[in-house]
Formats: C-alpha cells, sequence, structure tokens
C-alpha cells in the first residue's frame, strides 16, 4: 500500500519520535527565556505609563480631526510603550479624561507596535529582515486608522462601555455634551462648573502588585503560546508546513487564526514567529505580526472595559478584512 | 497547608521563573538555546524577578484565591529546572532550510588551517571557484548532519535570535572507508580541501586525515 506523503511521514520510528521530543523541549526553552525578559520590560513599562499616566485638561487638547487624532493617538505610543494589555487600561484613561475619541482608538489600536520594546524585539527576532521593521508598524498605523475611521461612523454612546461612557461625559466640556447625557446638575441651572473626574495616582505598592499579577497571567500565556510555536514547528511534518504556509492566501489566513488563537504579547510575539518564519510567505508574517494586537482571545475580554460588544464585534471584522489585505499585498510583492 | 500556599502562589511563582532565568544564564544552558547577546538581559531579568518575589513575599498582601494558572506555570517552572534541554542537532537541521541570507560577505579572511566550519561555509558561498581552495589545510569541528539525499556532511547551527531559528550549514566530507559517521556524533576533523565531481558540476570536499569524536562544545551555535 502507498501512503500520502504526510503520513508516510508520521510513521516514524518511535525513537526518532522520542527524540523530536527532546528537541521541542530544546525550542521551547529556546522561544521562552528569549521571550521573558522583553515581556518583564513591557509589564514593568506598562506598569510605569498606568502610574503616571497624566491626566487632565491637555488630553481634550488633542487634535480631533479624523486623521491628525488616530495619528497623534498611534504617536503616543512612543511616550507610553506598553503592549496591547498593557495600553487598554491606559486607552481607558484617556477616553475618561475627555480625550478625543480618534485620538483614544488610535492610540488602543496601533500603541501596542508603535513603541519602542516592540520594534526593538522585532528587530531581535528578525536582523536579518529590514523590510519587516518597516513594514509592521507601517501596517500596524495603516490598521489602526482604518478602524478608527470605520467606528467613528458610529456615535460615542454605541460604541463605549456605559461606565466609562459616563465618566468620559463628566470630562467633556459643556459645549460638546448636554447635562441630560452628562446626567449631572440640573437642567436650566446656571453656572454649575462640573470638575473632571480626578484620577488618583495609585500607590506604588499597589503598580508592584498589579504589575507582578499580569506578568504572571501573561507568563501563562507565553508558556501556551510557545509550547504551540516549539510543536509545529519540530513535530509537524516539514511537508504540511511547506503546504499550508507556501499557499499566499491560506497562510496569511492560518497565521491570523494562530495569532487570534495564541493571544500572545505584542512584546514577544516576534519570538514566536520565529518559529514559523522559515515556512511561511511574508505576508502571513506580517498579518500574524499586525494582527496579534489588535484582535486575540484574550483582548476579547480586556476590551470591555473601553468598548461594546457591538463595537468589538466591528473592530474584530474590520481588523481582518484589512489585514488579509495587506497580508496577499505583500505576498505580491515579495513573491 | 493549601491556604498558605495559594496565599503564596505570587511570590512562589514569581521566585522559580527568577530562579530559571538566573540558573540557565549562571549554569551555561544558554549557550545552547540563545544567541550570547541576550544573555545578559536574560540573566539580569532573573535578579529583578526574584528581587519583586522577595519584595511581594515580604509585603504581606498575599492572595486570598488559589490561581490555577500561576500554579501550572510555576510547575512547569520547575520542570524547566529539572529537565535541561538536550536538543538532537540533526533533527533541527531537517526541518529547516540551509538558508545564509543575504548575500555573503566576508570582512576578513583567515588563514586556512585557522578557519572554523562556519568560515569555510560563508567563504565558499562567496567565492564558489574549487581550484582556489584544493589543497588548503582544514581543522573543523561540527555535528555529523544527515543529508535526505547523499552522505552525511559535518555541519552546525547559525543562530541569529535563539534556537527556533537556527540554520543548518554543512561542508561535504569524503568519509573513509568503513567509517560510519552516526547522526549527531560530534567530530574534529583534520585533513585538506579536495574537489569532486558532483552531478557533472566541480565542488570542493573535505578530505580527513584524522577523525576524532569529540563532546558537545561548551559553545555548539554560531552566530
Amino acid at each position: 500500500m502507498v501512503l500520502p506523503a504526510p503520513l508516510l511521514e508520521l510513521s516514524v520510528p518511535a525513537l526518532s519520535v522520542s527524540a523530536r521530543l527532546v528537541t521541542a523541549w530544546a525550542v521551547f526553552q529556546g522561544l521562552l527565556l528569549e521571550a521573558l525578559p522583553f515581556l518583564l520590560l513591557g509589564v514593568s513599562i506598562a506598569a510605569l505609563a498606568r502610574w503616571l499616566a497624566p491626566g487632565g485638561r491637555w488630553l481634550q487638547r488633542l487634535p480631533r480631526h479624523p486623521l491628525l487624532g488616530p495619528l497623534t493617538g498611534a504617536a503616543l505610543g512612543f511616550a507610553l510603550p506598553a503592549c496591547e494589555c498593557g495600553n487598554v487600561p491606559v486607552a481607558r484613561r484617556l477616553l475618561a479624561g475627555g480625550a478625543p475619541l480618534g485620538c483614544a482608538l488610535g492610540f488602543l489600536f496601533a500603541a501596542p507596535v508603535l513603541n519602542p520594546i516592540v520594534l526593538a524585539s522585532t528587530w531581535a527576532a528578525f536582523p536579518d529582515q529590514p523590510w519587516l521593521l518597516a513594514a509592521r508598524p507601517l501596517a500596524a498605523l495603516l490598521l489602526a486608522l482604518a478602524l478608527s475611521a470605520l467606528l467613528q461612523q458610529w456615535p460615542e454612546g454605541q460604541l463605549l462601555e456605559p461606565a466609562l461612557l459616563e465618566e468620559r461625559r463628566l470630562s467633556q466640556p459643556l459645549a460638546e455634551v448636554g447635562l441630560l447625557e452628562r446626567r449631572s446638575g440640573l437642567v436650566g441651572a446656571i453656572g454649575a462648573k462640573v470638575q473632571p473626574v480626578k484620577v488618583a495616582r495609585p500607590p506604588l505598592q499597589e503598580v508592584l502588585q498589579h504589575g507582578s499579577r499580569e506578568f504572571l497571567d501573561l507568563a501563562a500565556l507565553l508558556v501556551l503560546g510557545c509550547a504551540i510555536a516549539a510543536t509545529v514547528q519540530t513535530l509537524l511534518p516539514r511537508s504540511w508546513l511547506l503546504a499550508v504556509g507556501g499557499a499566499p492566501t491560506l497562510s496569511v489566513l492560518s497565521l491570523m487564526l494562530l495569532a487570534v488563537v495564541v493571544s500572545v504579547c505584542s512584546s514577544v510575539d516576534a519570538f514566536l514567529a520565529l518559529g514559523f518564519a522559515a515556512q511561511i510567505t511574508p505576508g502571513a508574517l506580517l498579518a500574524f505580526l499586525v494582527l496579534g494586537p489588535v484582535v486575540d482571545l484574550k483582548l476579547l475580554g480586556l476590551f470591555g472595559v473601553v468598548l461594546k460588544p457591538r463595537a468589538i464585534a466591528l473592530t474584530a471584522a474590520g481588523a481582518s478584512v484589512v489585514v488579509l489585505l495587506i497580508g496577499q499585498w505583500v505576498n505580491l510583492w515579495l513573491l | 497547608m493549601g491556604e498558605s500556599l495559594a496565599a503564596l502562589i505570587r511570590p512562589l511563582a514569581l521566585a522559580l521563573w527568577g530562579a530559571v532565568l538566573l540558573v540557565s544564564t549562571l549554569t551555561g544552558r544558554l549557550e545552547l538555546l540563545l544567541r550570547g547577546v541576550f544573555h545578559p538581559l536574560v540573566g539580569l531579568s532573573g535578579v529583578v524577578l526574584l528581587a519583586i518575589a522577595l519584595q511581594q513575599a515580604l509585603q504581606g498582601r498575599h492572595e486570598r484565591r488559589w490561581n490555577r494558572s500561576w500554579a501550572l506555570s510555576g510547575v512547569l517552572a520547575i520542570a524547566v529546572l529539572l529537565l535541561p534541554p538536550n536538543p538532537s542537532f540533526s533533527d533541527l537541521a531537517s526541518n529547516r532550510n540551509s538558508d545564509l541570507g543575504s548575500e555573503v560577505e566576508l570582512d576578513f579572511l583567515l588563514p586556512p588551517g585557522q578557519r572554523s566550519l562556519t568560515d569555510w561555509v560563508r567563504l565558499l558561498r562567496s567565492q564558489p571557484d574549487p581550484q582556489l581552495y584544493d589543497g588548503d589545510p582544514v581543522r573543523i569541528s561540527g555535528f555529523v548532519l544527515t543529508q535526505p539525499d547523499g552522505p552525511p556532511q559535518l555541519g552546525r547551527l547559525l543562530v541569529r535570535c535563539c534556537l527556533a531559528d537556527a540554520t543548518p550549514i554543512g561542508l561535504p566530507v569524503r568519509w573513509p572507508k568503513g567509517f560510519t559517521a552516526q547522526a549527531d556524533q560530534w567530530l574534529a576533523i583534520e585533513g585538506r580541501m579536495g574537489v569532486e565531481n558532483e552531478a557533472g558540476q566541480q565542488r570542493s570536499v573535505v578530505l580527513p586525515e584524522r577523525i576524532r569524536a569529540i563532546p558537545r562544545p561548551a559553545r555548539p551555535l554560531e552566530p
């Protein structure tokens, strides 16, 4: 009986399987030990950003222009460099402080990639692929602009989580929001100035405690991601990887799905991508690195503190379409 | 006991991961896993994690509930501490492309007898005329790299970041009659560079005069 090639490869002797398990264990350790310091760095900076995250009137003076707003928000990633888990609370604080919606959305979607830590880890993982160092932030910026433009088609009341919306109303000028919407003061009363919500800076002790919890939560996800990457790289037959990874559209879709499932932090996802890089198309590699920071299973829960379920679904659908297009375009360009 | 363990799970898990990073750096385990430039960062992160773990343990604000994912990650950290990596280089190489990336350019050239296997491979890629090296002395070491279609070569793994991106390189060797090269075995070879015909084309081949089995070197990966 003639077996198809992949099945032939699976029928390796038991000794070879155990040798491969030992090799997979080593690859797993390599990925994990490489990524953990970057995770620690990302979480530390996110904790620091949350501690220092300034409130105040300057937030309301950020640009409201539909293009300049998201661009300014994206650029804030360089000032408050955090991975996607760290930047969700910061984005919430920006919105609660009255920052323009486009600006806060630009920060929420682009900052997880447009920050020095993520760019450094991408460079560390792919020093021989300079195109990726330019393409990743550019694609992230494009994605953030597209998502901001999409979400701003709806009024804030339909997008933002109710408790956040209430906090935000108190920080917005009266010219933009009525007393009924603000649900404070008396309709018709004159001169009742409502002060913006002042968010007290948490004690350093609490920041350390929160940061260490966040590190352990994300480390558990990282362990899972490294295990998947090491298994795929070592145990799956190479012919399977080449068949899926070499097909332009299928490879992009597969890696998008993987990014959503693995849910690894953007400060370390480049190291996981390293495990597949040799077998996949460049568009798929970029899709993995761009979609993961915006849409993954872990973020679905985290986004709930900022956006309503409908807005989260719009974000997921919009991001998937844009990233698929970017991946296809890169494949057309580089393959 | 269960409650006190639950209370201490956070500093304990932090300390275990800190210990993994620090022990891996101090015992030289990283030499087998990562490029050297990252080793200080890993060690420093281990120290920071241990310091945070100690601070959190002394602080007294402990967890009230048992966190399963932290506990599992702690168990895995113990497994990493107890089970050091021992990869099969030949196995790793069999799943990778032998691609050195962009064009190879050499900044300087060592005398033939001082060239490592990696130096030879880079030289042969940049100037592939085999006649240039015919008769040159060769002193190299590497592991036996099995080939899907042909006799094994002597190989090395190049690493840009960590073991996950290891790229195999190899030199053809004319093995003496009766000598069986076993996959993964580390060998030191002294001999000369020769020329052979392979599929109608000339290529350089190592002609061994002395072959010694050696233990895996302390730094088996090359940048």
